[in-house]
C-alpha cells in the first residue's frame, strides 16, 4: 500500500490533508486517472485531488477552504451517474462522500430513515427488509449507487411508475452550502413546510447548489402481494400499444418496462440471460403489487390486453426466483451492452406514452442514418425512454457520430412534446440539449437561482446549463432590453 | 529525437500500439477491457473497494487504469503497481459484471507487465525467489519443507518456540498463521509413490487423474487422502501422475507468468493421458482451467492448454455430475459453507458442494450471509498485504454464524486463513474441506457395518 507521508509540495493538498488526514486524500497520477470520469465516459478530465471526508464538519471545512482559495470543487458518490455530473471538468477538488455511509436511524413508526449520502441505495432496503419495509426508488444501478447521488440526480427507477421518483421520497436534508455553511431543511423530516419548496429545488439540482450530507427518506411497507408478467411481441407497435392500453385501462402497474430487439440481444449475450426469444421485436416486463385481493384481476386484465395486441407469448412469474432472474436481466441491461459493443451512450428522453410507436420508429430511422445500432431499454409505463447508442470509441469519428445520434433522439422527444431527461440528469452530456426545451431567458432564470446559492460558481461549474458564453450574451441583451423599455 | 532516445524507444519490441506504455510480451488484452462500459455494478462486490471506498481499488477503476496505460496516459511504475497488486484476485467482480468482463485476467496480465518492468527487490524479492521459484515448483523440496515442519511440530521445538516467546521475532500476521498450522502428515505423493493406480473399491466405472497440489499435499495430506477414499469408493481408479507439479497459480497471481508457463507446460504433459483431472483445491483448479490464458502468444501450446483445461474438474462438481453413493451414517453436526472465490466466482461451482453436504444425514446447514465474499487468503496475499487481508478477514468472520461447529470449504488457502480467523476472533469452529465430511460419513458407516 501507499508509502507514509505526503509526497507533494502542493500547498492546497497539504492543507486539505490536514482536514481529512493523509490517508484520506488522493493526488497521485494513477489515482486521479481513476476519477477522470463517472458512468459517462465520453468526457474525461483529471481532478486536482480527491478527498474523503468522514463527517459533515469535515465537508464544511473542505468547502470553506476551497471557497477561500478559489478552488473549484464538486461532490461525488459512487460515480455511477450517466450524464457526467461528477466529472471534474475544471480540475476540481473531488469531495468523495463514500466514507459517509452510515445508516443513522430507522423510524418505523413514522416510516422514515436517516442516511448519510454515501449509503448505497439497495442497502437501505436490505437493512429494513426483515421488518417488512423498503425504500422505493430503485435505479438500475441500485446495487452500487449512493442515496446522495440519487438526491443530486433525482434518480428514478423501474418502480417509480407507481411510487414516484427520488424527490417524492425525500423528507429532509442537511446541506453544506457552497460557502461552507451547514443548513438543515425540514429538520424533523416533516415535509411540506411553509415557504418555497427547497427540498424540491435541491433534489435534482445535480450538485450545483450545495452538498447534501444527511438525508431523511420515506420508507414504505412491503406490498402484501406482487405478480410479474413477461410478454413477447413480434411487432414493436403492438408492444407499445399494449403499454398505452394497460395504463388507460386504469391499472397502475408498479413497473412497466420494455426492451427492443437489440437490447434483448445484449442482455441475452451477457451475464444474466433468461432465454428470451431472439426474433421478437419487443418484450414487456410488467409488475403489479398491492393488497392481495385485486392482484389476480389486474393480472388477468393485463393478459387480456396483451392478447388483444397480438402477443406471441405471455407468462406470469412462477416463483420469486424466476421473478428475480427476470429483474436481474433487466436491471443489468445497460452494462450488458458491453457484451455486444465496446462503448455506449445512453439517452434519457421522456415522451407522452401515446407517442411511443412514432418515437421508436423515428429512433430507428436515426439509427439507420447514422449507421450506429441503437437499442432501447426503458420505463415504458412513464414514457421514459433510454435509447442506447452503441459505438466503438476506437474508430475515429464514431464518438462524435454517437453524440449526434443521441442528440437527435432527444430532439425527437422534445418535438413530440416530451423532454430531454427523465432521471439521469443533464450533467455535461445534455447541456446543449437544454435549448430544445428552454428558451435562453428560461435558462437564465435558472442560472440566476443558482447564483443565489452558488454565487462564485466554484461548485460543480459547467454542468446542467449550456455554456455560459451564450448566457452572458443573453444577459446583456436582456439588460439592454430592460433599459430601453 | 536524439539517437539515444530512439534506441530506448526501439528496444521494446512487441509493441502494437504506438501509444501504449506496455513494452513487454503478453500485454493486457484490449478485448477484455473493451467489454467494460464503466457502469460500476462491480463496485460493491469488491472487498478492497468496500475497505477503501477508492476507485483505483475497485474493479472498474483497475480496468480503467490498465486501459489508460495502453492509451499512453499512464506508465507502468510503482504508483500503477499499487492498485494492481492490492487486488485480491477474488473474481467477485466477474460474477457481478453484467458484461462478463474478465477483470481477473486483466489484473494478472498487468501484474506480468509490472514484474517485467520492475523486478522485485528487497525482502519481497528474496521471498519470491526462495519460496515461489525455489520451493513450489520442486516436489522434493516441498516434501523436505513438509518434513521440516513435521519435525518442528513433533520434536517439541514448536512448543519451545511458542513458550519462550521466540516466536515473537516474526511479524504478527505470521505468528497468527503459525499458531493454526495443521498437523503435518505424509503427502500422498510420497505414500503412493510405488503405485501406478489406486484401484476403485469394487467395480471400476471411471478412471481419473488427480492433482495433488503443493500446499494441499504438504499441509493437508489428509484431505488428499479423503479425496482418494471418496473417489475410489465411488468406482474411480485414481492415478497420481508422478511428474506433475505446482499449478503455478501463486506465480501467476504474483505476476511471474514465465514460471507459470513453465509449470503449465509440465502439467499439460504430465496429464496428457488422463481424460479427467480431479482437483480439490479451488485455486489450483481455476488456474488449470485458465492455462490457455497464459499461451495467448504461443498458438501451439494454446491449443494444448485448451484441450487440457476442458478435462479439469473440481472434486465436488465431479461427484455431483457423475453420481455418488449417498452416505448412510449420521454425522449430527451444524455446519456452514464458505464459497472459495476460485470455486464460486472462478469456476461457477456453488450448488454442488452444498448439495454434497446437505445430503449427509444429520448435517444441518446454516446459511452464512455473503458466503461468496473473499476471506482475504488470496494465494499469498495474506503474507504480502497483511493489513488489507486482516480487514477482509474480519469482515468475513463477522458473517460466520455463531451456532455452527464447522465451516466447510473447498480450498486450502481459505482453510488456513479461516483458521487464523477462528483463532484471532475467539471463535471455536473447526475448519474442514467438503470432501473430508463426506469421507468421515463413509468411515462412520463402515465402522457401523463392522460393529454389526
Amino acid at each position: 500500500m501507499a508509502k507514509k507521508g505526503l509526497q507533494t509540495s502542493d500547498k492546497d493538498i497539504i492543507n486539505l490533508a490536514k482536514i481529512v488526514g493523509e490517508k484520506a486524500i488522493l493526488y497521485k497520477q494513477p489515482d486521479l486517472v481513476a476519477y477522470d470520469c463517472d458512468g459517462f465516459t465520453i468526457h474525461k478530465h483529471l481532478p486536482k485531488c480527491v478527498v474523503f471526508p468522514n463527517s459533515t464538519e469535515e465537508v464544511a471545512e473542505i468547502v470553506k477552504y476551497c471557497d477561500a482559495n478559489q478552488l473549484p470543487f464538486l461532490a461525488r458518490g459512487a460515480g455511477t451517474g450517466l450524464s457526467g455530473g461528477a466529472i471534474p471538468l475544471n480540475g476540481e477538488v473531488i469531495i468523495s462522500l463514500v466514507k459517509m455511509k452510515r445508516l443513522i436511524s430507522v423510524d418505523l413508526e413514522n416510516r422514515r430513515a436517516v442516511v448519510e449520502p454515501g449509503f448505497v441505495n439497495l442497502k437501505l432496503t436490505n437493512s429494513i427488509a426483515n421488518k417488512g419495509y423498503y425504500y422505493a426508488p430503485d435505479p438500475s444501478s441500485q446495487y452500487a449507487c449512493t442515496i446522495g447521488g440519487n438526491v443530486a440526480e433525482n434518480a428514478g427507477g423501474a418502480h417509480c411508475l407507481k411510487y414516484g421518483v427520488t424527490t417524492n421520497h425525500i423528507l429532509g436534508l442537511e446541506v453544506v452550502m457552497p460557502n461552507g455553511e451547514i443548513v438543515e431543511i425540514s429538520t424533523n423530516g416533516v415535509a411540506d413546510t411553509p415557504g418555497y419548496d427547497l427540498l424540491g429545488l435541491l433534489t435534482g439540482s445535480e450538485g450545483t447548489l450545495g452538498i447534501v450530507t444527511k438525508i431523511t427518506v420515506r420508507i414504505l411497507k412491503n406490498p402484501e402481494a406482487k405478480q410479474t408478467v413477461l410478454a413477447y411481441f413480434d411487432k414493436v407497435a403492438d408492444g407499445s400499444q399494449a403499454v398505452s392500453d394497460i395504463i388507460s385501462s386504469g391499472i397502475v402497474p408498479a413497473a412497466l418496462e420494455m426492451m427492443d430487439k437489440t437490447a434483448i440481444e445484449g442482455v441475452e449475450a451477457a451475464a444474466f440471460p433468461v432465454g428470451h426469444p431472439k426474433d421478437i421485436e419487443a418484450l414487456l416486463l410488467i409488475e403489479v403489487d398491492g393488497i392481495s385481493a385485486g392482484i389476480e384481476e389486474q393480472i388477468n386484465q393485463i393478459l387480456e390486453v396483451c392478447k388483444k395486441r397480438n402477443v406471441r407469448e405471455v407468462k406470469v412469474a412462477g416463483s420469486e426466483e424466476e421473478r428475480g432472474r427476470w429483474w436481474a436481466n433487466r436491471k443489468t441491461g445497460f452494462g450488458a451492452m458491453g457484451a455486444i459493443s465496446p462503448d455506449y451512450l445512453v439517452q434519457d428522453g421522456v415522451i407522452p406514452r401515446s407517442k411511443l410507436p412514432e418515437v421508436l420508429a423515428r429512433i430507428n430511422q436515426i439509427s439507420e442514418e447514422s449507421g450506429l445500432r441503437i437499442s432501447n431499454i426503458f420505463h415504458a409505463g412513464d414514457g421514459n425512454l433510454h435509447p442506447l447508442v452503441l459505438f466503438d470509441a476506437r474508430i475515429p469519428g464514431e464518438t462524435e457520430k454517437a453524440l449526434e445520434a443521441g442528440s437527435a433522439c432527444l430532439q425527437v422527444c422534445a418535438d413530440v412534446g416530451g423532454t430531454i431527461t427523465g432521471e439521469h440528469g443533464v450533467g455535461i452530456e445534455k447541456r446543449e440539449e437544454m435549448r430544445f426545451v428552454f428558451t435562453d431567458r428560461e435558462i437564465l432564470a435558472q442560472t440566476d437561482i443558482r447564483e443565489v446559492f452558488n454565487p462564485k460558481n466554484l461548485l460543480n461549474a459547467g454542468k446542467l446549463f449550456p455554456s455560459p458564453g451564450r448566457c452572458a450574451e443573453v444577459k446583456k441583451e436582456l439588460k439592454e432590453a430592460l433599459k430601453t423599455s | 529525437m536524439s539517437l539515444r532516445e530512439m534506441d530506448v524507444k526501439a528496444t521494446p519490441s512487441c509493441q502494437t500500439n504506438s501509444l501504449s506504455n506496455y513494452f513487454w510480451k503478453d500485454a493486457p488484452d484490449e478485448n477484455k477491457w473493451a467489454d467494460c462500459v464503466h457502469c460500476g455494478m462491480c463496485l460493491e462486490a469488491c472487498p478492497t473497494y468496500e475497505q477503501t471506498g477508492q476507485e483505483q481499488h475497485s474493479p472498474r477503476g483497475r480496468v480503467h487504469l490498465i486501459k489508460s496505460v495502453a492509451e499512453g496516459k499512464l506508465v507502468v511504475d510503482e504508483d500503477f503497481a499499487d492498485p494492481v497488486f492490492v487486488c485480491l484476485d477474488c473474481r467477485a467482480c466477474t460474477t457481478a459484471c453484467p458484461a462478463d468482463v474478465d477483470v481477473g485476467g486483466l489484473i494478472e496480465e498487468a501484474r506480468g507487465q509490472v514484474r517485467q518492468a520492475m523486478p522485485l527487490t528487497g525482502w519481497k524479492g528474496t521471498v519470491s525467489k526462495t519460496i515461489l521459484e525455489g520451493v513450489f515448483p520442486h516436489q522434493n523440496r516441498l516434501h523436505s519443507l513438509g518434513s521440516l515442519l513435521k519435525f518442528y511440530q513433533k520434536s517439541g521445538l514448536q512448543k519451545v518456540v511458542r513458550k519462550t516467546g521466540l516466536i515473537n521475532v516474526m511479524p504478527k500476521h505470521l505468528v497468527e498463521m503459525e499458531s493454526i498450522m495443521p498437523e503435518i502428515g505424509t503427502p500422498v505423493q510420497k505414500k503412493y509413490k510405488k503405485q501406478d493406480v489406486i484401484k476403485a473399491k469394487g467395480e471400476t466405472k471411471h478412471e481419473v487423474a488427480m492433482l495433488t497440489g503443493c500446499i494441499m499435499d504438504v499441509m493437508f495430506s489428509d484431505i488428499n487422502e479423503s479425496t482418494i477414499n471418496v473417489l475410489t469408493r465411488n468406482g474411480n481408479d485414481v492415478k497420481i501422475p508422478k511428474n506433475q507439479t505446482c499449478c503455478g497459480a501463486l506465480h501467476v497471481h504474483a505476476g511471474d507468468r514465465e514460471t507459470g508457463r513453465k509449470l503449465a507446460k509440465q502439467n499439460i504433459e504430465a496429464f496428457k493421458d488422463a481424460d479427467t483431472v480431479i482437483v480439490n483445491a479451488a485455486g489450483c483448479g481455476c488456474m488449470l482451467k485458465e492455462y490457455p490464458e497464459l499461451f495467448r502468444e504461443e498458438p501451439e501450446w494454446h491449443e494444448k492448454a485448451e484441450e487440457f483445461s476442458k478435462k479439469v474438474e473440481d472434486i465436488s462438481k465431479y461427484l455431483y455430475d457423475t453420481g455418488y453413493e449417498k452416505p448412510k451414517a449420521e454425522l449430527n453436526t451444524r455446519i456452514t459453507y464458505h464459497d472459495a472465490c476460485h470455486l464460486a466466482h472462478g469456476q461457477g461451482v456453488r450448488e454442488e458442494p452444498r448439495d454434497l453436504l446437505i445430503n449427509i444425514p444429520g448435517v444441518e446447514m446454516v446459511h452464512m450471509p455473503n458466503a461468496d465474499r473473499c476471506c482475504g487468503s488470496a494465494g499469498v496475499y495474506n503474507i504480502t498485504n497483511p493489513e488489507m487481508a486482516g480487514a477482509v478477514l474480519e469482515s468475513k468472520m463477522s458473517n460466520v454464524p455463531d451456532d455452527v461447529e464447522m465451516i466447510s470449504m473447498g480450498n486450502p488457502g481459505c482453510m488456513l486463513q479461516m483458521a487464523v480467523g477462528v483463532e484471532k476472533f475467539g471463535r471455536n469452529q473447526k475448519v474442514v474441506h467438503t470432501v473430508q465430511l463426506l469421507d468421515w460419513a463413509y468411515q462412520k458407516e463402515d465402522e457401523k457395518e463392522r460393529g454389526k
